[in-house]
């Protein structure tokens, strides 16, 4: 289990996290819901290990974070992060690969190449394995990290060596969904809940509410630094919370037949030109 | 003096024992171990050094446009020279010169690595521009030293700062063979944290890289490398920006087959730009760094304009 007990993190005298405290299980798709600026990616830096909270702790099991080495880390934890460029011209496949660079010294086994291989398949970029990075398209950029963030996590399902706190890894996503289209955002986000089914402990910022309801099984609502409340999706995202955390009015509904609940806000166009 | 490829061949393995049927006078021996094969290792040496240091440098700036001359390495270098040729004139030994150019190669590292420096994060933009800045100044020093100089020391200054390999002996080899062989050997134990470095800091982070520790071994053995060329053959300047070039084009960016290969071609390179500084106005010697930037610049120009016809078509 991951803890995370009263850490605060300032960028210079603006207060980022305040006190903030959470567990996040393994084998659960946490989702970190919030308004900009609430401190939602934050969090997840310091969760990576990339960052050191000013104050409080955060344990992985019975070991803190920061008495973990960077390449120790590395073969445990995967990071996609927000805007990435890559600047030489590399190939997809190359870029894949990276993600299987803290498994091995020299030269790539056979099963760092079959993850590479599957995992380009399974984000379904295999097609574009020999085309240089930078002429893909936004979303092909986006689903290229994602499958390079997959590589480096794939092939601990069965590994013995796993992270204090009995888990095979940690998938931190940072807006994983934002250059995607509606299909492979479904795409990415159903991945990610296949390694929270294998084991997993996943974390996954995201910005689209119904997203949040159709994926997570616990959602942390995060409001000024704090956590506004967390519990399962039904319980968090009622009309109450999220007028809180967004100042948005919105209807909360339990379409017939689906097993979430369909967030839409209550202010209709009208009503917007009258208030601007 | 006409050695045929014949008698090299004999003289060469004369040296290690085996005797071929070849007639080929004492003079010719000497001519070719003590002027002519000292020299040629001279520009192997340097230019595997100055292309592995360039190739690593892009590494590191995440930028193809970085190279030692352009972010002010060579020219903290040739600064401090220069300054020793006009101060100290005909008593500036070889030694003396290989030591002022490596400090001022130091210098200006130590200055970029301050200045890029916010928080205990370097960012590379400001690295680049502190390049530049560093660039600037040390050129601007230079010519004022320059111009403050007698028409003697102009001379020297002039011919040194065009690069040439013209004094190469064997005791030089020897004094510049530690200074290459370190970074062209350690820099390759870099390359996939270099690769992993290019997706940026972050990134490089995640997957495990100690990355204060990568940007120090690569500003260190770069400056190494970069400081001691600049000693013994001045300013040779696109062999650390072309060769990673044409080699990226060949092989792809995969720093560990770009820095080996690299400094095999930066040395094949080097050899044959003697070649051509050496004959084509023979008796009389073209300047290596000449000879570089007209064999350096249209193929450079080539490789900008087929980067943006396939950037373009994608």
């Amino acid at each position: 289990m991951l803890r995370i007990e009263d850490i605060s993190y300032r960028a210079g005298r603006i207060k980022i996290l305040d006190a903030l405290s959470c567990d996040i299980l393994p084998g659960e798709l946490t989702v970190l819901l919030g308004a900009n600026g609430a401190g939602k990616s934050t969090l997840l830096r310091l969760i990576s290990g990339e960052r050191s909270p000013h104050a409080g702790k955060i344990w992985w099991g019975d070991r803190q974070l920061h008495s973990f080495a960077p390449a120790e880390l590395a073969r445990w934890r995967a990071v996609l992060t927000q805007h990435t460029v890559v600047s030489l011209p590399f190939t997809v496949e190359e870029i894949v690969l990276m993600g299987r660079y803290p498994h091995y010294r020299n030269s790539s086994s056979e099963k760092d190449r079959a993850i590479v291989a599957f995992c380009l398949e399974e984000m379904k970029v295999r097609h574009l394995a020999a085309r240089y990075f930078y002429t893909l398209s936004g979303g092909e950029q986006q689903r290229v990290h994602m499958a390079r963030v997959l590589a480096q996590l794939r092939g601990r399902e069965m590994d013995e060596d796993r992270m204090p706190g009995n888990s095979p890894g940690l998938l931190l996503l940072d807006e994983p969904t934002s250059s995607l289209d509606w299909q492979h955002q479904q795409l990415c986000l159903q991945k990610a809940r296949e390694l929270a089914i294998s084991g997993y402990t996943v974390v996954v910022v995201l910005h689209d509410l119904n997203l949040a309801a159709q994926f997570a099984d616990r959602i942390l609502l995060l409001k000024n630094g704090r956590l506004l409340t967390a519990g399962e999706p039904g319980s968090v995202l009622i009309p109450e919370f999220i007028q809180a955390a967004y100042g948005i009015n919105v209807t909360v509904f339990y379409p017939e037949g689906s097993p979430f609940p369909v967030v839409i806000p209550t202010t209709i166009k009208n009503e917007i030109y009258a208030n601007n | 003096m006409v050695i045929s490829p014949g008698q090299v061949i004999a003289v060469l393995l004369n040296k290690i024992g085996i005797h071929l049927p070849v007639a080929y006078t004492e003079g010719m021996e000497g001519v070719l171990l003590q002027i002519r094969l000292p020299r040629v290792i001279l520009a192997v040496l340097v230019g595997a050094g100055l292309a592995v240091a360039g190739a690593s440098l892009q590494g590191l700036f995440r930028n193809p446009m970085a190279d030692p001359v352009l972010i002010g390495i060579s020219s903290g270098a040739s600064l401090a020279a220069v300054a020793t040729i006009v101060c100290l004139g005909g008593i500036a030994s070889h030694y003396l010169l290989n030591t002022a150019s490596f400090l001022g190669a130091c210098l200006s590292a130590i200055i970029l690595f301050r200045m890029g420096r916010s928080g205990g994060h370097t960012i590379v933009a400001m690295l680049l521009l502190a390049g530049l800045a560093v660039n600037a100044l040390c050129n601007a020093m230079t010519g004022l030293i320059t111009y403050s100089a007698n028409n003697e020391q102009l001379r020297s200054v002039t011919f040194w700062l065009m690069g040439s390999l013209g004094g190469a002996s064997w005791k030089l080899v020897l004094s510049l063979l530690p200074f290459i062989i370190t970074p062209v050997l350690l820099l390759p134990l870099s390359a996939k944290a270099l690769n992993a470095w290019s997706l940026g800091e972050q990134e490089a982070i995640h997957l495990g890289i100690d990355v204060r520790m990568l940007k120090a071994r690569i500003m260190v053995l770069t400056t190494l490398a970069v400081g001691a060329s600049v000693a013994v053959a001045g300013i040779i300047g696109f062999v650390g920006l072309i060769v990673p070039h044409i080699i990226r084009t060949l092989s792809g960016s995969d720093h560990r087959r770009l820095l080996p290969d690299s400094a095999l071609f930066g040395a094949i390179l080097l050899v044959l730009a003697d070649l051509v500084s050496r004959t084509l106005l023979a008796p009389a010697e073209l300047p290596i760094g000449i000879i570089t930037a007209m064999l350096g610049t249209p193929l450079f120009i080539y490789l900008l304009y087929r980067y943006k016809k396939n950037y373009v078509k994608d």
